[in-house]
């Protein structure tokens, strides 16, 4: 049974006569890991603006959860159920780690105009924040500038701020970029484990994390998707290794 | 934490014992400064806190100022809203205006929204004097004080009174504003109001939320202004008036809550002592403000929390040369400033140069500076300030000398002292 | 109709004097990503100049010495004032050169007074250009207005057609890549803003001759300078030109008209209600003529928030 959650159609996008997305067509599942990967410059962070509201299709659809929100604000969009993380970090850096994950746990509570009450009180809104932060293992950092963090410390805090609001979709935009293996691996697991129940569309360059974590992988060149499938089907596709030609992937 | 609260309930008993202390002339300066303390406060929720620099906050200063003085007219004396509430009225003209303002304003944002909200306050600017109902034009409006509660409001010492009770409830608001949820969001929308879109958050409805609130205390700020005069005038929408919040804000440091209230307390007091003295005070503000703005970005109240932590850093003994080097050095680039800005301005004034070319025989006559008199053409006149400056100029270089001196010592000290750790444990191994 | 002849010359020439100004921002804007708050003090310090020099070097020496001038304090701003502050990010700088503008002011204000000076048009320049129906067409406003169109002219043949021009375009596109190709990037900072602010002393130099030169030139001319970049769309020169020009036309017409709101009321048969209401009803358009300005900006800010021209945000 069909148990799409967010579907791209034909999705396209241009900037004046550059065409970047040239048609994509896209369909996850509530309860799937689903990895985006494809050379750089393919546009796959472009349609990740595209779908969290940070670009206007130029044409196509794209349908979450039953709303079509192409074109959307991304607050809109994130009320509804998709939050997603930045490839370039994009935290709050003069403010501490405890404070930027405390902003994103604020508002699926609620708190956004208010104004009458102490949000050191708030009981329920310092232990989610204090358990996101040990989820990313930044729990010693509570009182640390952001901005001052390593830069791998910082990409946890990215991703543990795009999980804050309990998201139906998540979109994460390289989340293991500048991390060592351990890092890598630990982030690795902690998204399989947060992402149960949920849908998750990743970008990644690191091979032996898509092929582990994903349930299904598409590839996009040129802004087109040129294969679907299981990590299986990508391995052996044709036109996969033709695009990844000279690059080695690994099994 | 302790010796913090240990300050300000010490300031607060100062405020509260001072005109007892003071002259009527200081006590009418000490509402000034409070008026100006309270507004540079509501001004840098704004700008320090939320990252908006607004260029036309006089503005919302005015429209609480007109508000109350029409309130005054109005219901002042009915038992309505008696005279010690009349604030309330700045502060509803300030919460309304700041909001329609704010939500044109907050559609853009960094230079963009500098610039409309400059263009709103000239708006009004220009509009006020046309509106003679709201605003009285070229005399403004007046109105009187009326007696409520027992008080005659008739001296300056109760008008103190019910002005440092209505700014201190109001700076203490404005800082459990910074405790709450919306207080908190305030720095998520300076430091990047991009990803709270992408957390779930109407930014631009925050951000009018902040205007408005920073317009509202504004507004009080006018009405309390309005109370003290019995006065409001359209003037009140100049703009340098705006300007004059902006500078008092940077000078006094925005990332201390308290830092703009004392820059403008302090700025209110030099410009009320010292405006009698010389006709450039304004000059003299610009230059501490662009001299603040180059080599002090966190203003006074910054440094004074920076030498702080270079005193916990290197010790009280070490830094003492250096801290009596800079106080000389802001002596003499003082002392050598002023006397040429004063020297100027009294060249080309219109009585000297009158004065000048009436007599043929003596085309530069004598200035009288400091008591003394000095002949703009000697060379001497001019020596002494230049070797002023030049002196101050090389203390202020030696200072920086030996702040880095300390600081490269400090750093091999902490170096050497983690060799004997390493040594241990390579023994040990 | 003489008189629509007229106010539409008039609005046109205001507007491009207007332009002469914004340009230099525009560019500089485009270039350092910097809003100059002291650019309208250039303005105001190539009014002074001239006036200062007028003496010496006679109206026109005056003229073309004053520009230079100016252009001399724009390059020692940038080089002594903006460079070192450039790290601290925009807000910073911006409020550098507000601080700055402040400054210029109360200088004018010391070595000048803090009153208009006599700057004023040379007999020489002082006779009609034309005629139209019964009213003489000052020579000296059709000056302003050329002067202002081969500045345009000589800017966009600059930056289209030599050399310098290209570097020049390239630094306010990519300034990190035009340096990497060897350009002195720095020293093109340096030029552009000294060539804006003589641009917009030159503008004064010329204009304060005919309308008044005094103190508070920077902030009434800044503060329309401004409007015109929002409704324009800053970095476009050419929203800065149609902003500019329908702003002069515009304030132009509207000091004209003497009607009311009360008046549209009559059309409808309410004017008396109109006229008893009172307060903005029954204010004249021509009073309102300085006012108009702002109410475009709200309104294009209500209908096209980055301006005419500006990218879709």
């Amino acid at each position: 049974m069909s148990n799409t959650i967010l579907s791209l159609r034909d999705l396209r996008k241009s900037f004046g006569p550059a065409d970047i997305i040239r048609g994509v067509n896209l369909d996850l599942q509530a309860d799937e890991r689903h990895a985006f990967i494809g050379p750089n410059g393919a546009g796959k962070s472009t349609v990740f603006h595209l779908i969290s509201g940070n670009l206007t299709p130029t044409s196509g659809d794209i349908v979450f959860d039953g709303h079509r929100i192409g074109g959307r604000s991304p607050q809109e969009i994130n009320r509804l159920g998709l939050s997603r993380s930045f490839q370039i970090t994009n935290i709050f850096p003069k403010l501490t780690v405890f404070e930027n994950l405390r902003l994103a746990v604020m508002r699926p509570h609620g708190l956004q105009y208010s104004f009458w009450s102490f949000i050191d009180r708030n009981a329920r809104i310092r232990e989610q924040t204090e358990r996101l932060m040990e989820q990313v293992r930044l729990q010693g950092r509570a009182t640390t500038i952001a901005g001052e963090m390593s830069y791998s410390e910082q990409r946890s805090l990215e991703i543990a701020m795009t999980l804050a609001s309990d998201p139906k979709v998540i979109l994460l935009d390289e989340p293991m970029a500048g991390m060592s293996n351990e890092e890598t691996a630990y982030t690795a697991d902690l998204i399989r484990e947060v992402t149960q129940g949920r849908a998750l569309l990743i970008v990644e360059h690191d091979m032996e994390v898509v092929f582990s974590i994903s349930d299904r992988i598409s590839v996009l060149v040129y802004g087109e998707v040129i294969a679907t499938g299981t990590p299986d089907e990508i391995r052996n596709n044709a036109k996969v290794k033709e695009a990844y030609l000279g690059e080695e992937v690994t099994a | 934490m302790k010796t913090r609260i240990v300050l300000v309930g010490a300031g607060v008993a100062l405020l509260l014992a001072a005109p007892l202390l003071l002259s009527q002339g200081l006590v009418n300066a000490a509402i000034q400064m409070l008026i100006a303390a309270l507004f540079a406060c509501a001004y840098n929720l704004l700008c320090g806190q939320a990252g908006m620099l607004s260029f036309g906050h006089a503005a919302y200063f005015g429209v609480g100022a007109f508000a109350t003085v029409h309130a005054m007219n109005a219901i002042g004396g009915t038992g309505l809203l008696p005279t010690p509430l009349l604030p309330l009225a700045g502060a509803v003209g300030g919460l309304g205006i700041g909001a329609i303002a704010g939500w044109f304003a907050t559609q853009r944002t960094g230079t963009y929204f500098a610039m409309i909200t400059l263009a709103i306050a000239e708006l009004l600017h220009a509009l006020a004097p046309h509106l003679k109902g709201l605003f009285g034009g070229e005399a403004g409006v007046s109105a009187m004080r009326m007696p409520a509660l027992g008080l005659t409001f008739g001296s300056s010492t109760q008008v103190y009174y019910l002005t440092l009770v209505w700014v201190l409830v109001s700076i203490a608001l404005l800082y459990l504003y910074t405790q709450t949820p919306v207080g908190r969001l305030t720095l998520g929308l300076r430091e990047n109001g991009h990803r709270l879109r992408f957390l779930g958050y109407d930014v631009h409805k925050l951000s009018v939320l902040v205007f408005a609130i920073s317009a509202m205390f504004s507004g009080v700020a006018g009405g309390l202004q309005v109370i003290n005069n019995e006065a409001a005038n359209y003037v009140l929408f100049d703009p340098s008036l705006s300007a004059a919040v902006v500078l008092n804000t940077y000078i006094g440091g925005v990332k201390v809550f308290l830092g703009p209230a004392l820059g403008a307390a302090l700025m209110t007091f030099f410009g009320y002592a010292i405006s009698d003295l010389t006709q450039s005070w304004l000059l003299y503000q610009g230059i501490l403000f662009v001299l603040v703005m180059m080599f002090m970005p966190a203003g006074l109240a910054g440094m004074v929390g920076t030498s702080s932590t270079l005193r916990k850093r290197y010790g009280a003994a070490a830094l003492a040369p250096a801290f009596v080097l800079a106080l000389l050095a802001a002596l003499c680039l003082s002392c050598g400033g002023a006397f040429v800005v004063e020297m100027l301005q009294r060249m080309f004034s219109q009585d000297y140069r009158a004065l000048a070319s009436a007599n043929a025989a003596m085309p530069s006559p004598p200035i009288t500076l400091f008591g003394v008199a000095w002949s703009p053409a000697s060379v001497i006149t001019w020596l002494v300030p230049a070797s002023l400056l030049a002196i101050g100029g090389a203390m202020a270089y030696f200072t920086r000398q030996r702040l880095q001196a300390l600081d490269s010592q400090h750093a091999t000290g902490a170096a050497t002292a983690n060799q004997p750790h390493v040594a241990t444990t390579r023994s040990a191994a | 109709m003489d008189t629509s002849i007229v106010s539409l010359l008039n609005g046109i020439i205001y507007g491009l004097l207007l332009f002469m100004v914004s340009a230099g921002l525009t560019l500089i804007f485009g270039m350092m990503g910097v809003l100059n708050f002291a650019h309208a003090s250039f303005y105001m310090l190539g009014a002074y100049f001239a006036y200062a020099l007028q003496g010496t070097l006679g109206f026109w020496g005056a003229l073309i010495v004053s520009p230079i001038l100016v252009g001399l304090v724009g390059v020692v701003v940038e080089r002594f004032f903006l460079r070192r502050v450039h790290h601290h990010g925009h807000a910073h700088e911006l409020l550098l050169t507000f601080g700055l503008s402040f400054i210029i002011a109360e200088l004018v204000k010391l070595f000048f007074g803090n009153f208009p000076v006599n700057y004023r048009i040379p007999k020489s320049l002082d006779f009609a250009a034309f005629t139209i129906g019964n009213s003489d067409y000052p020579i000296y406003r059709v000056m302003m207005g050329a002067v202002a169109i081969a500045m345009f002219v000589v800017i966009y043949l600059l930056l289209t057609r030599t050399r310098v021009g290209i570097v020049v375009r390239s630094a306010i596109y990519k300034p990190r890549m035009a340096e990497a190709l060897g350009h002195n990037v720095p020293m093109v900072f340096m030029g552009v803003f000294g060539i804006g602010a003589a641009l917009a002393g030159l503008a004064g130099a010329v204009a304060g001759a005919f309308y008044t030169t005094n103190p508070n030139m920077a902030i009434e001319l800044g503060v329309m300078v401004f409007v015109v970049v929002v409704v324009g769309g800053l970095a476009s020169l050419g929203g800065a030109m149609l902003a500019s020009l329908l702003i002069g036309v515009v304030t132009s017409f509207a000091v004209g008209i003497d009607a009311t709101l009360a008046d549209l009321f009559a059309v409808m048969g309410a004017r008396e209600w109109a006229e008893a209401t009172g307060g903005l009803l029954t204010l004249k358009v021509s009073s309102l003529a300085a006012t108009i300005p702002f109410a475009l900006m709200l309104l294009i800010l209500l209908v096209r928030p980055t301006g005419l021209f500006g990218e879709k945000a």
